[in-house]
């Protein structure tokens, strides 16, 4: 009778340690804790798209808990309750700031909240906040391949027109040292004409001065003389 | 007789002999069904004793060749992926690589090997012993169902057993896989514990539980059928090697089953 006793104490412990062991996990995957020091928080969100059952709530890179439970709220318009379960411990304030973003390049989301700059009063059990940013990595990543896109392009751009500009600088230079030959074949074959219209002047000159000294001395017999 | 027809012949004579089989073995689970209607003759604490005593022999006595292979497979899957993993940038996927190998496939597998080479060989040669002794011929004399007073009992403890024992090997290999760890590179318990548990899902507890379900009950099922087919003792060995070659294979086949219709 004793040794059944025994066997069956061993069993019963065989039986109850997988037990617990398969239950403790079970709690700790729903997001339970033993001793009982989590706080149930509220975020509002617009959509399902990245947070989902087991998304890590972190502060400043620290993770404090996961979201549990994704609640439907239908009015006023369609939107969602994402039931944070947190460490108590850790002081988090009313107008904290959670922001939903992507962790990693896989694109596994987390909510990082933030505490305000004014701390006012502490968030207590089942109290509600709002996530303020939403970041897809889809987005971002589309949005990359477009800047990329147009970096491209207009990279492209700028090495067709610097192609165009040599050519043209080329044709402007070449024409520059075409007009500078012109202009020294231009004076080389004027250089004795000036020198002549220079004698020529020089003529004149003397002409006038002569017509001018004869007008001082007889100025009527200047001014009648070809009326006779 | 030319040797094309000798190949039908053979031919022929395994998928009749294979039909057989299932045919019997379905008879064998209608017969099992039937002995049910005697359940409320049978007194609970008769059958309660085998339960204790098929429970200890094949968990309790199994559980140190468990823990042994459980530390080992798990140590073995952590050195892999500490050598391979860094190599394509994941060795942060560990936990997900314990739970995808261990939990999903090698801990129930494994498990049910150790059982049906311990205990269903076991049980095939204690009912085939048991049969050639007349003891349950004198058991039906006395108005005892046979049936429902052996194979009841004894795919109880089996559920019993495989349940826990799966639990206990896939947290030992945790367990060990965790220890190895720390000799290449240092992961705190609770980042190790965090990335286990949420490369757990509801469906790898949910296939645990299916699987240990299953195999407790087709194990025994299959070893106590070969248990009640020889003809005299020296049929045995033969009936226990079938029961173990034919039980092993059956599991297999299951396994894939079950882990085509929860992860595919």
């Amino acid at each position: 009778m004793a040794k059944l006793e025994k066997n069956e104490l061993r069993v019963g412990l065989f039986i109850l340690i997988p037990m617990v062991i398969l239950l403790f996990f079970i709690m700790l995957k729903l997001g339970y804790s033993i001793a009982g020091s989590t706080i149930d928080i509220y975020l509002k969100i617009d959509s399902l798209t990245s947070v989902k059952k087991g998304t890590p709530v972190k502060i400043k890179g620290y993770t404090i808990g996961r979201v549990v439970e994704l609640i439907p709220v239908y009015r006023p318009a369609l939107h969602f309750l994402a039931t944070m379960r947190i460490q108590k411990e850790i002081e988090l304030y009313e107008d904290c700031s959670a922001i939903i973003q992507n962790q990693n390049v896989i694109g596994d989301p987390s909510i990082e909240l933030k505490n305000p700059e004014k701390k006012g009063l502490l968030l207590s059990d089942h109290d509600v906040i709002e996530g303020i940013e939403y970041v897809n990595l889809e987005a971002i990543l589309q949005d990359v391949h477009v800047l990329l896109t147009t970096l491209s392009k207009t990279v492209n751009i700028f090495k067709q027109i610097s192609l165009d500009s040599r050519y043209h600088l080329r044709t402007l230079v070449s024409n520059l040292s075409s007009s500078v030959s012109n202009i020294n074949r231009i004076l080389a074959d004027s250089q004795k004409d000036i020198i002549a219209v220079m004698s020529a002047f020089r003529q004149t000159a003397q002409t006038m001065n002569e017509i001018s000294k004869e007008l001082k001395k007889h100025p009527l017999k200047f001014l009648f003389k070809g009326k006779k | 007789m030319s040797r094309e027809n000798n190949i039908a012949v053979y031919t022929g004579r395994k998928v009749i002999g294979f039909w057989k089989g299932i045919k019997n073995f379905v008879d064998f689970i209608i017969s099992i069904i039937h002995s049910f209607q005697s359940f409320k003759y049978l007194r609970f604490r008769s059958i309660y004793d085998i339960i204790i005593n098929q429970t200890r022999f094949t968990g309790i006595h199994a559980l140190p060749f468990v823990v042994f292979i459980a530390l080992l497979i798990g140590g073995t899957v952590i050195i892999q992926s500490m050598t391979q993993f860094p190599k394509f940038g994941i060795e942060g996927f560990i936990g997900n690589l314990l739970v995808i190998i261990i939990v999903r496939e090698i801990g129930p597998l494994a498990t049910a090997m150790i059982v049906i080479s311990r205990s269903g060989s076991a049980i095939t040669a204690e009912i085939a012993t048991q049969k050639q002794n007349r003891e349950l011929l004198s058991l039906e004399t006395m108005g005892i169902d046979t049936k429902l007073y052996i194979v009841f009992p004894r795919i109880i403890a089996s559920i019993i057993s495989i349940f826990s024992l799966m639990i206990i090997f896939d947290s030992v290999a945790f367990f060990g896989g965790y220890l190895i760890s720390q000799l290449t590179v240092y992961i705190p318990v609770d980042v190790f514990i965090r990335t286990l548990l949420d490369a757990f899902s509801i469906e790898d507890f949910i296939a645990t539980i299916l699987k240990s379900l299953i195999y407790g009950i087709l194990i025994p099922l299959l070893c106590c059928y070969y248990g009640f087919m020889p003809g005299s003792r020296f049929e045995i060995p033969i009936y226990v090697s079938r029961a173990v070659i034919r039980t092993l294979s059956i599991i297999f086949v299951i396994n894939a089953l079950l882990s085509a219709l929860f992860y595919l």
